[in-house]
C-alpha cells in the first residue's frame, strides 16, 4: 500500500503536487498567517491540538460540505484562549471563562450556525465551570474543546481544577492536596451527549473524533490532554530548563509518556476514565476514547417544539385585544382618587386592584396608577394593592391619604384603617371583619357578605368582584360599564359569567345602600 | 407583514417590567437572556411568553455572568438582544457589559434597581447603581444610560435604548427602578410605522473583500461619527475579535499606543454625539432662582413640591435627566451661571449630586436630597429642600 493510500484510508487528504509547488501550507486557508508565529512554547500541545481541529473542519469541508463562513469559534483567555485568534473563522477571544455562555448566545440567536468552544481546562472547569456544566445540561448543540494541559499556564503555572492530586505547581509546591476533576466524568453526568478524551500524541484518532463531535447534534464534549511544558512539566519529573531546546525535547518526552500510559477504551463509563500519577509523580495512566454518545433532542430542538404553544397563546391574546369594545370616556374632571385594597393572598386583592386600574385607564380614559405590597408578606400572609385615578396626571405614586376602602380580612382592616381619609369609605366583606368596639366614627362603613354572595352564585372565589361591583357604586369615580367590562376581561374565561353575574349583585347592593 | 405579526399594537394597563418587554420587542429585540431577580424578575416573565410568538428565543441562564455574555453572542450573531436584571446581577454583569464595550456590542442592559448594597432590599425600590452604571466596569470607557419615570416612558426608553445602541454599537443601559417596574400604568403601543427603528450599520456578505474589511476601522480615516459597520457572524467575513487591547482588524495590539487608539475609540463616540444622545426635559426655567435636577423615579415624584413651591410663589424650575450618562454638562453648567440653587433629589446617599457639583463648578448653591433606597422621597423633604435652597425657611 503507497503512503498517499494508507493516508486516503485513514481519512487524510494526500497533499497533491500543486500543494508542493505553491510553497502553501495545506492549513492555510483557515489559519490567520499574519498572526504566526503564534505565541506558544516549544513543546506544548497546543499545535496539535490547532491542527486537528483545522483538519477535521477541511474534512467536514469537503466530506460534509460544511460551509465554513458558518462556523464560530469561541475562546476564553489563557494559552488555548489564543486559538481564536489563530483561525481564519469568525473568531471571539472573549473574558476568562465565558466561552460558553457568549457560544450559546450566537448558536441560540442564530441556530444555522456551528459554534465551538476551544478553551483550557482553567478557563472551562474553573472560573467557567459553572456554565460548562450548565450547557451541557441543556444539551446546548455546540462543540467544547477543552485542552487540558493541568495548570493554569499563561499566569506561569498555578494549580488548576485539573491539577493531579499530589502534583506540583508554582502555588502547590508541597504536592497539591486538593483532587481534581475528572472532566469527561463531569460532562457526561450534566448531560453532554457526547464525550470524549484524548492526548495530543493520538492526533488522528483525535481528528476523527472531532469530525463526530462537531458534526453531533447536541452538546458535545472532547478533553485534549496536551503537554505544558513550560509551566507544569518544569515543576514535575524532567523539569529542568527553559530554552527551546529542552522544551522542545521535554515536551516529545512528555508525548512518549503518553505512549506508555495511554490506554485506549471505548464506551466505558467516564467516571473510570482516571488519569492518575505515580508515586514519582509521574503520569501511570491516561485513559482516553469515545465514553458517551447519546441521542437525545438538542436544546434547539426542545425550543422549536414549543412553538405550536406559543402561536395558541398569542392567537388567544390577539383575539382578546381585538375583542375590546370601545366605550365612552369618562367626561366628568376626576379629583385624584385613592383606594387601598387589603386581604389575604388567595383572595384577588391583587387582581381587583388591578381591575380598578385597567378599568379607569382603558375604558373611563383616566390616569391611574396600579402597585402591590412585594415581599414576603405577599405571599400568602397578608396581601394589599393599591390604586390612584385621577384626570391629571399622577406624580406622586403612592397613597397619600386613600378615600375609600376594600377590606376582606380582620388583619388587613387593623393594619389600614389608620390611613383611611376622615369621612372616607370603607368597605368590608361582613363575614370575614369584625368591627371593634372603637371602629373609628369618623369615616362611613358599608358591609356585605361577599364571599357568601360569591359562593352561592358558584364560586367564593369571585368574592373580589362582589366587592368591586359595591365600590363602584358607592364610590363612583369608575363607571359601571368600564369596572364591568374590566372583570369580564381580567378573570379565567369560564368564569366570566358568574363573575359578570357577581359583579351586578355587588353594584345593586351598593346602589341600594 | 410577517414582521407586525406578534406586536401588541394599542392601549394596554402595562407592569412597568411588561411595558420595557414590549419596548423591546417593537425595537427589534429578539434574544433574551436572563437570570430571575426581584424586582426585574418580570421582564424576563414576558420575554419567556412573548418572544417565541414572534420568532425570538428566550435563554435563562445559570447567572448574570452568562447572561450579559449570551446576548453578546446573541447580538454578533446579528439579531438585537437584551438582558435585565438588578443590583446584584448588575454587578456580575459588570465583567461582560466591559466586553461589550470593548468589542463595540449593540445591545440593552435594563437594571432595575432595587435598595442596596449586597442583597439589600430586594423589593423596594433604589437608585443607588447610578455610578456603578457610569464606572462599574474596569478601565476607561463612556457608556449611555436612560432612565424613565413610567411605565409608558421605560416602553419609549428601551425603543431608544436598542437605537442608541445600534447607531452607536455599544451595550446601552436603561436605569430604571423598582417603583417604575413594579408599577402599572396605561401604555400605549404604536403602530410599528410611526415608530423610529435603528439597526445597526452592517456590511452584507459580498459588500467588501473580506481581507480588506475592518472591523474597527480606525476613526481618523473618517466613518460616521466613528462608528464602523457591523458583520453578521456567517456572512463570510471572518472577524476576529478580542477582549484585548486590539487594532482596527481586531487583532491583539500590546502596547500603549494601541490602548491609546482603542480607548479613545470607546470615549470620543459618545463625546463627539452626546446632543444627539442627551435628551433632558425641563419646564419653568424662565424665571428660576431654584432648578430642582432629577432622574427617573425621583424626578416624577419632585414635581408634586415643585407644584406646591410655585403656589408658595417660589421660582423653582425642572430639569429631569432623561439621558443621565453622558451626563448633561453644558446645560447644566450653562444653568448654574444663571441661577441660586440646584437641588438634586436622588434615593442614595448622593451620585449625581456630584456630577451636578462638579459641573455648578461653585456657581451656584447645590443641594442633595437623599434617601439610601427603601421608599420614594417624602414631596415634604423634597419640597423643604426647595424652601431652604430659595432662602425661605
Amino acid at each position: 500500500m503507497s503512503s498517499s493510500e494508507r493516508l486516503r484510508i485513514l481519512g487524510y487528504e494526500p497533499l497533491t503536487e500543486s500543494d508542493w509547488e505553491t510553497g502553501l501550507h495545506p492549513m492555510d486557508d483557515l489559519l490567520r498567517g499574519e498572526r504566526l508565529p503564534h505565541i506558544w512554547c516549544q513543546g506544548c500541545g497546543l499545535g496539535t491540538a490547532l491542527s486537528t481541529f483545522v483538519n477535521a473542519l477541511q474534512w467536514l469541508e469537503k466530506n460534509q460540505e460544511w460551509d465554513l463562513d458558518k462556523v464560530a469559534v469561541v475562546s476564553g483567555i489563557g494559552c488555548t484562549g489564543r486559538i481564536a485568534g489563530y483561525v481564519r473563522l469568525d473568531s471571539f477571544h472573549t473574558t476568562h471563562g465565558r466561552a460558553i455562555p457568549f457560544a450559546t448566545g450566537l448558536k441560540l440567536a442564530n441556530p444555522e450556525l456551528k459554534v465551538i468552544v476551544l478553551s483550557g481546562d482553567g478557563d472551562l472547569a474553573g472560573i467557567g465551570g459553572n456554565h460548562l456544566i450548565h450547557a451541557a445540561r441543556r444539551n446546548l448543540g455546540i462543540t467544547v474543546v477543552c485542552v487540558n494541559n493541568f495548570i493554569y499556564g499563561m499566569t506561569g503555572g498555578q494549580v488548576g481544577p485539573t491539577t493531579p492530586h499530589e502534583a506540583r505547581s508554582v502555588t502547590s509546591q508541597y504536592g497539591n492536596y486538593e483532587y481534581p476533576f475528572n472532566l469527561p466524568y463531569l460532562a457526561a453526568a450534566s448531560g453532554a451527549s457526547f464525550v470524549a478524551r484524548w492526548t495530543t500524541l493520538h492526533a488522528r484518532r483525535l481528528g476523527w473524533t472531532l469530525r463526530d463531535a462537531l458534526a453531533y447534534p447536541g452538546f458535545s464534549f472532547v478533553e485534549v490532554i496536551a503537554p505544558c511544558s513550560t509551566a507544569y512539566a518544569r515543576w514535575n519529573p524532567d523539569g529542568k530548563g527553559l530554552d527551546p531546546e529542552s522544551l522542545r525535547r521535554r515536551g516529545l518526552e512528555i508525548m512518549k509518556h503518553y505512549q506508555e500510559v495511554g490506554r485506549i477504551e471505548h464506551d466505558i463509563h467516564p467516571k473510570d476514565a482516571h488519569i492518575k500519577l505515580n508515586e514519582k509523580g509521574e503520569m501511570a495512566e491516561i485513559v482516553e476514547g469515545e465514553f458517551v454518545k447519546e441521542s437525545r433532542p438538542n436544546l434547539q430542538e426542545a425550543i422549536d417544539q414549543r412553538d405550536v404553544w406559543a402561536e395558541k397563546a398569542w392567537q388567544r391574546a390577539k383575539k382578546a385585544l381585538d375583542e375590546r369594545p370601545d366605550l365612552p370616556a369618562q367626561t366628568e374632571h376626576i379629583p385624584r382618587t385613592e383606594v387601598q385594597l387589603g386581604g389575604f393572598g388567595g383572595q384577588g386583592i391583587m387582581s381587583a386592584g388591578k381591575i380598578i386600574g385597567r378599568a379607569a385607564a382603558l375604558y373611563d380614559q383616566l390616569e391611574s396608577c396600579f402597585t402591590q405590597s412585594y415581599g414576603p408578606e405577599a405571599r400568602g400572609g397578608a396581601a394589599g394593592s393599591q390604586v390612584i385615578i385621577a384626570s391629571d396626571s399622577i406624580h406622586h405614586p403612592h397613597l397619600v391619604r386613600p378615600g375609600s376602602m376594600i377590606m376582606m380580612s380582620q388583619g388587613a382592616y387593623s393594619k389600614y384603617i389608620p390611613n383611611l381619609a376622615p369621612g372616607g369609605m370603607l368597605l368590608i366583606d361582613s363575614e370575614l371583619v369584625t368591627l371593634p368596639d372603637d371602629h373609628r366614627a369618623d369615616i362611613t362603613t358599608y358591609g356585605i357578605p361577599a364571599t357568601r354572595i360569591a359562593e352561592e352564585a358558584g364560586n367564593n372565589r369571585a368574592a373580589n368582584t362582589a366587592m368591586l361591583g359595591f365600590w363602584t357604586a358607592i364610590v363612583g369615580a369608575v363607571s359601571q360599564d368600564a369596572m364591568r367590562q374590566a372583570v369580564i376581561e381580567s378573570v379565567p374565561p369560564k368564569t366570566v359569567e358568574l363573575n359578570a353575574k357577581v359583579f351586578d349583585i355587588g353594584y345593586e347592593r351598593g346602589l341600594e345602600t | 407583514m410577517s414582521e407586525e405579526k406578534g406586536l401588541l399594537t394599542g392601549e394596554h394597563y402595562l407592569l412597568g417590567d411588561h411595558a420595557c418587554a414590549e419596548g423591546a420587542i417593537l425595537a427589534g429585540c429578539r434574544f433574551f437572556a436572563g437570570y430571575p431577580i426581584t424586582p426585574a424578575t418580570e421582564i424576563a416573565e414576558r420575554m419567556s411568553v412573548r418572544l417565541p410568538q414572534i420568532g425570538g428565543t428566550y435563554a435563562q441562564m445559570e447567572d448574570e455572568l452568562a447572561s450579559m455574555n449570551a446576548i453578546l453572542g446573541g447580538s454578533w450573531a446579528g439579531v438585537k438582544s437584551m438582558t435585565a436584571t438588578s443590583g446584584p446581577g448588575f454587578s456580575l454583569m459588570m465583567e461582560n457589559l466591559g466586553l461589550g464595550i470593548m468589542l463595540e456590542t449593540p445591545c440593552v442592559l435594563v437594571n432595575i434597581q432595587r435598595g442596596g448594597p449586597s442583597t439589600g432590599l430586594p423589593t423596594l425600590v433604589g437608585q443607588q447603581d447610578m455610578m456603578q452604571a457610569r464606572w462599574g466596569s474596569h478601565g476607561d470607557y463612556a457608556i449611555i444610560a436612560l432612565s424613565p419615570t413610567s411605565p409608558q416612558e421605560i416602553f419609549d426608553l428601551t425603543i431608544r435604548a436598542f437605537n442608541l445602541s445600534e447607531k452607536y454599537r455599544l451595550p446601552v443601559l436603561v436605569m430604571s427602578d423598582a417603583e417604575v417596574g413594579h408599577m402599572t400604568e396605561k401604555v400605549v403601543i404604536p403602530p410599528p410605522q410611526e415608530i423610529e427603528i435603528i439597526n445597526r450599520p452592517e456590511v452584507q456578505r459580498g459588500d467588501i473583500e473580506p481581507d480588506h474589511f475592518r472591523i474597527f476601522r480606525d476613526s481618523a480615516n473618517g466613518g460616521e461619527g466613528y462608528v464602523s459597520p457591523m458583520i453578521k457572524v456567517g456572512d463570510g467575513y471572518r472577524i476576529h475579535v478580542s477582549g484585548l487591547t486590539h487594532d482596527e482588524r481586531g487583532y491583539p495590539a500590546m502596547y500603549a499606543e494601541a490602548n491609546e487608539w482603542n480607548v479613545a475609540r470607546l470615549m470620543d463616540k459618545i463625546h463627539a454625539n452626546r446632543h444627539d444622545i442627551i435628551q433632558v426635559e425641563e419646564h419653568d426655567l424662565e424665571d428660576a432662582e431654584v432648578v430642582v435636577v432629577s432622574y427617573g423615579i425621583s424626578a416624577r415624584t419632585s414635581l408634586w413640591p415643585i407644584q406646591q413651591a410655585r403656589e408658595e410663589g417660589l421660582k423653582v424650575g425642572y430639569l429631569r435627566l432623561i439621558t443621565v450618562w453622558p451626563f448633561p454638562e453644558e446645560r447644566v453648567r450653562q444653568m448654574a451661571k444663571n441661577v441660586r440653587a440646584l437641588v438634586v433629589p436622588e434615593l442614595n446617599m448622593g451620585q449625581i449630586v456630584r456630577e451636578v457639583e462638579r459641573c455648578a463648578a461653585g456657581q451656584a448653591e447645590v443641594v442633595g436630597v437623599n434617601r439610601p433606597g427603601g421608599d420614594i422621597l417624602e414631596p415634604h423633604d423634597v419640597l423643604n429642600a426647595i424652601r431652604r435652597a430659595a432662602g425661605h425657611v
